[in-house]
């Protein structure tokens, strides 16, 4: 019962990061309708940038504040100098950018930062374990909890107080609508890429404080497609609750499966659940089912 | 892609002249040529790089095709095409190295053609499995079971399972002289080159001839519009499977030749990153043409062996950058595909038809 009490806690705080990032991927997608391959690349680069900086002697907030300026940067320039020319192209082909993309940053990534495997050093948390009542849980998983919860409210009051928010929300709602009543769509689908890249870039940073930092990390950032197909593309609280679920499901697997399946079965459940899921309920739990016609 | 507008002047007056597949002694002539360079001229001049080069054009070919056949043909987007490759090279390892074969079998060489064949008949079961999904859900779900298959294939079955069969970690290594085919022991680049290219013509020559059948236009029509396809009568799933076991066929082809030149397979060969690749090449070359996929593996293969060259002498100034050239490779391979995907989405084959079509109506294009 505690080793299930346990996978469970451990799930829920390491889905929340999960929640973030995938929180950034259905904003672009809500937003410009991009289907971003390239999600576990951007995470990559904003927690090796945080990771610079903080071992260079940077404050850990400082350098994570940092890595969101440049997340920020980044994230407009990307879609100016790739996507911005896309609108309205096929699918395949956007999809086909963004992999494209995901390949670039991989390769810059490696080229500057290697292959080798980073860890914050000092330890940004103490490896001290908390104990809450029966269960015992890292102080890393605690606190990337509480910091992936305190962002995820700050994106949703972003969303719902402030103009630009408010911009984003009604060009996601209807694009044309919104064009009407001069939101500028440009500047929306900038923002979309631009907070998007943050999101990443803080879900690495905390991801990379769990297990130290290398390539793979971008892998986990992949995991925010599961995540984001449970919960349906569209759907903001679908990200969420999706991510977490992925989390516990990560977990859950790992803890009871991996004496039957020694091995990655830790890093495959979610893909195969994912499939299965698919061939029931292709539209998730929130998104919205598309009628085809003719 | 549209057909080729035939030279000013050329009649066809029965319907088997129609349907040739060289119409004009002017394109008889150029694939003479075309054939002549590539079983005469290579193989007894180029030296062992170029022909290993060529060697690794031709198992992109190979890929390329089942991919190309997928996306460019039914529509159904795969990002999981190296999971049956992989499929393909491990189901014919396995069968070489533990197989015990009746020595008939064993005397006449016939062991490692029999497995290529089992190879590739299990890596099309294996994709129509993952392709199942696809009588349910299209686009961007479809994407991501193919990817599915992907990790669940390569990172976990083969890497954590398959690998450990036999005891022998994590490569498997055939022992020289167990590839042969009838009398000749295929050891060197040549008689790899030679397999390849027997391989990719037959391939070749299949695909083009289902797409001109019955089964290739149904593909067509699903790729157009999935459904009125359905409406027209074609059973849509039917079809779709058939294309996934095609594809996944011709995957296990180019992996059971591709154990021919590889010292030791390991997943290592068969990551994400090869799918990605091979999609990115159809990209290149052009979707929805059987060119594309041979112009897509050309370019891409030889711009990768040119940058190498371009970087060698600066290795003695830099030696980082000869160090990390595989990232090199990954950050240019991704910038050519976001290049073509906005400057030229309609591919290399595009231009070669247009230049074709500037020649044939010439001096008069209308």
């Amino acid at each position: 019962m505690e080793l299930f009490l346990m996978a469970i806690t451990t799930g829920v705080m390491v889905g929340g990061i999960y929640a973030l990032v995938a929180l950034g991927w259905v904003l672009i997608y809500k937003c410009s309708g991009v289907l971003n391959l390239a999600m576990g690349e951007m995470t990559l680069i904003g927690a090796y940038v945080s990771l610079s900086f903080y071992s260079m002697g940077v404050p850990f907030l400082l350098s994570l504040l940092i890595s969101l300026v440049i997340g920020f940067v980044l994230g407009i320039l990307t879609e100016r100098i790739f996507l911005d020319k896309l609108i309205g192209e096929p699918v395949l082909t956007v999809i086909m950018v963004t992999v494209g993309l995901s390949f670039f940053f991989k390769g810059t990534v490696e080229f500057i930062w290697g292959t080798d495997t980073r860890v914050f050093a000092p330890a940004v948390f103490s490896i001290e374990p908390i104990k809450l009542g029966p269960i015992v849980v890292g102080r890393v998983y605690l606190w990337s909890f509480v910091a992936a919860i305190v962002l995820l409210f700050i994106f949703m009051g972003f969303f719902k107080y402030t103009r630009w928010g408010l911009a984003m929300q009604a060009t996601a709602d209807d694009e044309m609508a919104a064009l009407s009543i001069g939101v500028s769509a440009r500047f929306v689908y900038a923002a979309a890429w631009a907070i998007a890249f943050m999101a990443a870039g803080v879900g690495g940073t905390l991801l990379g404080n769990i297990n130290g930092l290398n390539i793979s990390v971008g892998y986990l950032g992949l995991l925010v497609l599961p995540a984001v197909v449970l919960g349906g593309l569209n759907s903001v609280p679908g990200a969420i609750v999706g991510g977490i679920l992925i989390g516990i499901l990560q977990n859950l697997c790992g803890t009871y499966l991996d004496r039957y399946f020694p091995g990655g079965v830790k890093e495959i459940a979610p893909f195969a659940f994912m499939a299965i899921f698919l061939l029931f309920k292709p539209y998730g739990l929130w998104g919205w089912e598309r009628i085809e016609r003719v | 892609m549209s057909t080729t507008f035939l030279p000013c002047g050329t009649y066809h007056q029965n319907y088997s002249q129609d349907h040739a597949w060289w119409q004009t002694r002017f394109i008889k002539a150029k694939m003479a040529l075309l054939f002549l360079i590539l079983f005469g001229l290579i193989p007894w001049q180029a030296d062992s790089y170029w022909l290993s080069v060529c060697n690794q054009i031709g198992y992109t070919v190979l890929g390329a095709l089942g991919v190309q056949l997928l996306i460019g043909f039914c529509g159904q987007v795969t990002l999981g095409h190296a999971a049956f490759i992989a499929v393909g090279a491990y189901t014919s390892t396995l069968l070489i190295l533990e197989f015990p074969w009746p020595a008939v079998l064993l005397e006449w060489g016939l062991a490692y053609p029999v497995s290529i064949l089992i190879a590739a008949v299990i890596a099309g079961f294996w994709s129509v499995l993952f392709g199942l999904p696809s009588a349910k859900v299209k686009g961007f779900y479809l994407i991501l079971t193919t990817m599915a298959a992907q990790f669940i294939t390569v990172d976990f079955i083969i890497s954590q399972y398959i690998s450990q069969i036999g005891g022998r970690g994590q490569a498997f290594s055939l022992p020289p002289g167990t590839i042969k085919i009838g009398p000749w022991v295929v050891d060197s680049d040549l008689k790899v080159y030679l397999l390849m290219l027997v391989l990719v013509i037959i391939s070749i020559i299949g695909v083009v001839n289902l797409l001109r059948s019955r089964v290739g236009r149904a593909w067509v029509a699903i790729r157009d519009n999935d459904i009125s396809a359905e409406v027209m009568g074609i059973n849509v799933v039917k079809y779709k499977l058939y294309a996934f076991f095609v594809a996944g066929f011709i995957g296990g082809l180019a992996g059971a030749f591709w154990i021919s030149n590889l010292a030791a397979i390991s997943p290592e060969h068969f990551q994400w990153f090869w799918s990605l690749w091979l999609v990115g090449v159809i990209l290149i070359g052009g979707v929805g043409s059987i060119h594309g996929a041979i112009f897509g593996s050309v370019f891409m293969v030889v711009v990768m062996e040119l940058l190498q060259l371009a970087i060698m002498p600066l290795a003695d100034s830099f030696p980082k950058l000869l160090m990390d050239f595989l990232f090199i490779k990954e950050a240019v391979f991704g910038l050519a595909i976001c290049a073509f995907m906005i400057f030229e989405p309609n591919g290399l084959a595009y231009r070669w038809w247009q230049m074709k079509n500037y020649f044939n109506l010439w001096p008069f294009s209308y």
